[in-house]
């Protein structure tokens, strides 16, 4: 029981699905569950191919009313395996939303089996990776910020830096001042200027 | 007017059209005299799609048409909704946005049956699923008679893509397409009756300037040779010719844009690299010497590790050349000079030439900070210095100019004998001399040249360059102090020496470095020394070898150096330029006034004003100033057709065109093919035109047409729902931020029959229902707010504040159906992979839903579907959720549109700033430039603390550090 703690729990129905071959990173072992797998306390995944639900389109209808509400996850994964996508993945989409269920899509089987792993691996893990994070020096701090005006790229913030020396006068510079950095073309020019100089509250 | 205009405007009053013309043909004068033409009390006509220039352009033009002419208003973000309920009624003709209009259109404030026309600039960037569509259905839905017009400039682009110019047609309800060509028979022999006198100059380029340019193609062939291997694109296309031109990065994009996303990063790198290179072309032909190595090594400092064209072989040559185009460091042995470097030869053959060409040389010793003053020539100061440790290497300064700088001064000269001649044609008071480059930086350099002298100019960018050298070297000092003041400077530090492959390169590099901060000090020293009066006097000293050349004085004492430059090439007619631009001003004219300097020899003379003109900035230059003769520094076709058009209308006797070309160079390729271009696309469309299949109502006037909203509505009701709850007469609503409609789906969704009601939201872009909430993210949007964090801040407000909180990553329909190729997965789980991304995304909002959409079409069908079974949305309750209480929004307001956002996205990743503080802080101060300067007491104040005030400050005043 131990074992099955870090591993993906995979139901028997499972069986000869070829994505299992691909699953690598994580181990998995067969066992007696309702869902196709276990990826944790409470989240879960069925696995669907579209060719499969083409010809059986009630088939993941019953599997997750099979799943009831006890799961916090419910993961439908859908291998796009087949040409034309749009309709069965449009009755597989109203399904997975009008029933409580993420939809991922896959492309490969290693695509499915990576997200098996990966959400298995990173159970327990923190939202750092998604959130927003900027590094603490200055160049990247002042990039993040000045790369917020559109078409402002990283050469464009070192350029302004090494020309202005510091923020405050770049913020102070004049359209002719900012013209003058190489690079810096006239609608750059115009972006950032209105960004420093127009107020930020635009109604009076 | 050309009775040409004339007739085009004619066409478009028995029929309306599209309209393609040949650039810099006219349009504007077309647009205006249409415009001129209707009056106020047949209703109103909106212009849409024009950008700035055009606006000027037209409204300039409409009033030298018609000097009592009503000037169209602009309505913009600073009218309010009942403005522009007065306008609509009132009548008129308006420039508005999109954006604008289609709000107000779906919450029905324009009154339509006074609506009288529509005019669409720039057509060629429409297609039949954006605004401009949604905005012209709705209009034909429920008036029939006004007409619509749309006008192009750019045939190339209405050619990109499948029969491209029928499917814009179909989309505004036009039946004619109008082409008007530059080899139309009428528009040719209008043209050509008086055409100007035009002198062609090829100016070769220096030997350096040469070997960067073949070292940039042989990286670029390089890149190519690599983008090829990999087998994702049709190399015919690929050549190094092709890839100098803008449009190669369009063929490419075209080619790869279907698979981008599925692409490895070595591939996308190689396509930026290209454009970086073809970048640096052009630069190399336009920026000065100093400027252009300044450039490099910020693009050397900042460009990605994994940049390819850095580590090729030839780019050496390039960073090489480009020093030493600008200076050259020496080691001062016993009595002979090496210059330091790998590649000796290459460098001594270099010495050699710039002593027989127009070249500023100076020394400076390194080894000791006093100046070097007055040395004359190499061999001279060598041995002086004979005595010295053979460590000791100094700077030679050696900026080059541009050769076309050369030429221009001998045109301005040729010009003003000329005009002594006493040619009676050239002495108008008016007559003028323009000088045609392309945008405003080419100005204020040429400018400089002209006023200053190049030799000046070269001189004081040299010691600005050498002063952001010395302040890095300052901050690097301090580091060593204390690490506190050392912001920053860890990155860069790190790359100061990645070129530097084994020790003795260090060395050298080491010592190259040492000698230009000795340089350095001395100039800032210098420069102290004079306090505010000469920083830019005197420096410009010394002398060229070459006969002919001008000489400075020596004497460092001396300070009025320049202005005794005995070159009667340029110091005699233009001394003095007024009227340099001021800072608010980005005007593209100059006037160089009179010569006020009676002392010199040549002062006497008269020389017309000097006007220098920005391309990029579209003005209506010629009509302005008038000019006698015209330098065009950077070709440009647009230009020639406008002096043309300029020619034929005002039938002036005589106008001189000189044509400024760098001989073997890109840049007469590149004007040349230009032209080649847009007759190719010309006959293409003519090709178009003749198979076109266009049905009799495509117009839309005909009574039985269906074309309003609510038929198909209930059609698609009908089909969709067979035994659904609601009756069919009942629309669906759908509530859409604002934000949302430069994206085609609102379009779609109310072709498919959805009443769209546009609002701001704080929370998702669509609300279905009062439980659904839809959040839309493209492909790239979904990986650049993943790496923002945006994504994770939506998810959490959404799941706070619906229960059916969706995500939608929309594929585009042309582009290719997954996320990425099976074989750039690999073998391990990688935490930067949009894999894991979404995982750990739908780990921690265990009820987000997605939705994978194939199509914009697709994308409504599963709107539909979702709300068929749900109450329809809550306006009113939508536009409150998330926002804070306190600033209440009143229904309808463009509340996205009153804010400056670039600026508040600025501010809110500001250190210090936080969510609980950027409120009061924009409240405190009105923009960004007044917050720089608002002093830390009171920042403590506004942002409630002294820590987070003391981080925005120091922030703020941090020295940037100065790249190597």
């Amino acid at each position: 029981m131990e074992q099955a703690r870090n591993a993906i729990l995979v139901s028997r129905r499972q069986q000869g699905n070829p994505v299992l071959k691909h699953v690598k990173n994580v181990r998995w072992v067969f066992a007696d569950i309702v869902p196709d797998y276990l990826l944790g306390q409470s989240s879960c995944a069925l696995y669907l191919s579209l060719r499969y639900h083409l010809l059986h389109p009630d088939y993941i209808y019953f599997r997750i009313r099979e799943l009831q509400k006890s799961f916090r996850l419910r993961i439908v994964l859908c291998f796009v395996d087949v040409e034309d996508v749009i309709k069965p993945l449009h009755e597989v989409t109203k399904i997975a939303l009008l029933h409580d269920c993420t939809l991922l899509c896959a492309w490969s089987l290693v695509e499915c089996a990576r997200y098996l792993e990966t959400i298995k691996i990173f159970e327990n893990k923190p939202a750092d990776a998604i959130q927003e994070r900027i590094d603490n020096d200055y160049v990247s701090r002042l990039t993040s910020a000045l790369t917020s005006v559109r078409h402002i790229n990283k050469t464009d913030v070192l350029t302004l830096g090494s020309n202005f020396g510091t923020l405050a006068a770049t913020m102070g510079a004049s359209m002719e001042e900012l013209a003058r950095c190489p690079g810096i073309g006239e609608r750059k020019v115009k972006r950032l200027y209105e960004a420093f100089h127009e107020p930020f509250r635009r109604t009076v | 007017m050309l009775p040409i205009h004339e007739h085009i405007v004619g066409e478009l009053l028995q029929e309306d059209g599209l309209v393609v013309m040949g650039a810099g043909l006219g349009l504007a004068k077309v647009v205006a005299s249409l415009l001129r033409l209707h009056s106020a009390s047949e209703g109103v006509i909106l212009v849409l799609c024009a950008s700035e220039g055009q606006r000027i352009a037209i409204k300039e033009e409409l009033l030298e048409q018609d000097p009592s002419a009503q000037i169209p208003t602009e309505i913009n973000n600073e009218y309010t909704a009942s403005d522009r309920l007065a306008l609509y009624a009132r009548g008129g003709v308006a420039f508005i946005t999109s954006r604008i209009l289609i709000v107000d259109l779906l919450n029905e404030r324009v009154p339509l049956t006074r609506l009288s026309g529509l005019l669409f600039l720039n057509a060629h960037r429409l297609s039949d699923t954006c605004t401009e569509a949604f905005i012209a259905r709705l209009y034909r839905a429920s008036n029939r008679k006004g007409s619509i017009r749309a006008f192009s400039d750019k045939p190339h682009a209405m050619i990109s893509g499948f029969s491209k110019a029928e499917r814009i047609m179909r989309s505004l309800f036009v039946r004619r397409l109008h082409l008007w060509p530059r080899f139309h028979m009428s528009i040719a022999a209008a043209l050509e009756e008086n055409p100007p006198q035009v002198v062609d100059l090829r100016v070769p380029l220096t030997t350096s300037m040469h070997v960067i340019h073949s070292a940039i193609l042989e990286v670029m062939d390089a890149c190519l040779k690599e983008l090829k291997k990999t087998n994702k694109l049709d190399v015919e296309d690929l050549t190094v010719e092709n890839g100098l031109f803008k449009s190669f990065d369009e063929i490419v994009k075209r080619q790869l844009d279907p698979i981008w996303h599925t692409l490895s990063r070595k591939i996308k790198q190689l396509v930026n690299d290209l454009t970086t290179l073809r970048k640096l072309a052009d630069y190399l032909l336009r920026y000065d010497a100093v400027t252009f190595l300044k450039y490099l090594d910020t693009l050397r400092a900042s460009e990605d590790v994994r940049s390819v064209w850095i580590f090729a072989n030839p780019t050496h040559k390039i960073f090489e050349s480009a020093k030493r185009r600008v200076f050259q460091v020496v080691r001062i042995d016993t009595d002979s000079t090496i210059v330091l470097g790998r590649d000796n030869k290459l460098v001594r053959g270099c010495g050699r030439r710039n002593h027989a060409s127009d070249m500023d040389v100076k020394r400076r010793k390194a080894n000791d900070g006093s100046a070097a003053e007055s040395c004359s020539a190499t061999e001279s100061v060598s041995k002086e210095q004979a005595g010295g440790t053979p460590q000791d290497v100094e700077v030679v300064v050696s900026a080059e100019e541009m050769p076309k700088w050369k030429v221009l001064r001998e045109v301005l000269d040729e010009i003003r004998e000329e005009m002594q001649l006493g040619d009676s044609t050239y002495q108008d008071d008016d007559s003028a001399v323009l000088i045609a480059c392309k945008d405003e930086r080419t100005c204020l350099l040429l400018q400089d040249v002209i006023n200053k002298g190049s030799e000046k100019l070269m001189s004081e960018e040299w010691e600005k360059y050498l002063l952001g050298k010395a302040e890095l070297h300052g901050i690097r000092t301090r580091k060593k102090g204390s690490n506190a003041s050392a912001r920053g400077t860890g990155i860069l530090n790190g790359r100061t020496l990645t070129r530097a492959g084994n020790t003795e390169d260090a060395q050298v590099i080491r010592q190259e470095e040492a000698a230009l901060l000795a340089a350095a000090v001395e100039v800032s020293s210098r420069g102290e020394g004079k306090g505010g009066r000469g920083r830019g006097r005197g420096r410009g000293r010394g002398r060229s070898r070459g006969g002919g050349s001008r000489r400075g004085n020596h004497d460092g004492k001396h300070d009025t150096g320049t202005d005794e430059v005995k070159n009667p090439s340029i110091s005699g007619n233009i001394d003095k330029m007024e009227g340099i631009l001021g800072d608010q001003n980005l005007s593209s004219e100059v006037k160089v006034k009179e010569a006020d300097k009676s002392d010199n020899q040549q002062g006497m003379r008269s020389m017309p004003p000097v006007h220098f003109y920005a391309i990029d900035s579209e003005q209506r230059i010629l009509d302005i100033v008038k000019p006698s003769f015209v330098i065009v520094y950077d070709p440009d076709m647009a230009f020639v057709r406008e002096m043309e058009v300029y020619k034929a209308e005002h039938h002036i006797n005589s106008m001189k065109v000189y044509f400024l070309f760098y001989d073997n160079s890109t840049e007469a390729q590149k004007f040349e093919a230009s032209i080649r271009r847009e007759n190719s696309a010309f006959e293409s469309l003519i090709r178009q035109k003749a198979s076109m299949m266009i049905p009799v109502d495509q117009d839309g006037r005909l009574l039985d047409a269906s074309l309003s909203p609510q038929s198909i509505s209930t059609s698609n009701a009908l089909t969709r729902k067979a035994g659904g709850r609601k009756g069919p007469e009942k629309q669906m609503k759908v509530v859409v931020d604002m934000r949302e409609f430069s994206s085609s789906l609102p379009c779609v969704l109310n072709q498919q029959g959805m009443k769209i009601i546009p609002v701001t939201l704080e929370v998702g872009d669509y609300i279905l229902s009062p439980d659904i909430c839809v959040e839309r993210k493209s492909l790239a949007d979904l990986l650049q707010s993943f790496g923002s964090g945006r994504l994770y801040h939506q998810a959490e407000t959404m799941t706070r504040y619906y229960q059916i909180p969706v995500l939608l990553i929309e594929f585009s329909q042309d582009k290719n159906f997954s996320f990425q190729s099976a074989n750039e997965i690999g073998e391990d789980i990688n935490p930067h992979s949009i894999i894991s991304k979404l995982s750990l995304l739908v780990l921690h909002f265990p009820r987000l839903r997605i939705i994978w959409s194939r199509s914009l079409h697709a994308t409504a069908d599963i709107f539909f579907t979702l709300k068929s079974n749900q109450d329809e949305p809550d306006v009113d309750k939508a536009t409150r959720v998330g926002v804070p209480t306190e600033d209440g929004l009143i229904e309808g307001d463009l509340r996205a549109e009153n804010y400056n956002s670039a600026a508040i996205e600025l501010l809110r990743r500001l250190p210090g700033v936080t969510d609980a503080n950027y409120r009061s802080l924009m409240d405190g101060c009105n923009s960004l430039a007044e917050l720089a300067c608002i002093p830390m007491e009171k920042l403590a104040e506004m942002m409630g603390g002294n820590r987070p005030a003391r981080m925005l400050r120091d922030f703020l005043d941090a020295k940037c550090p100065v790249l190597t």
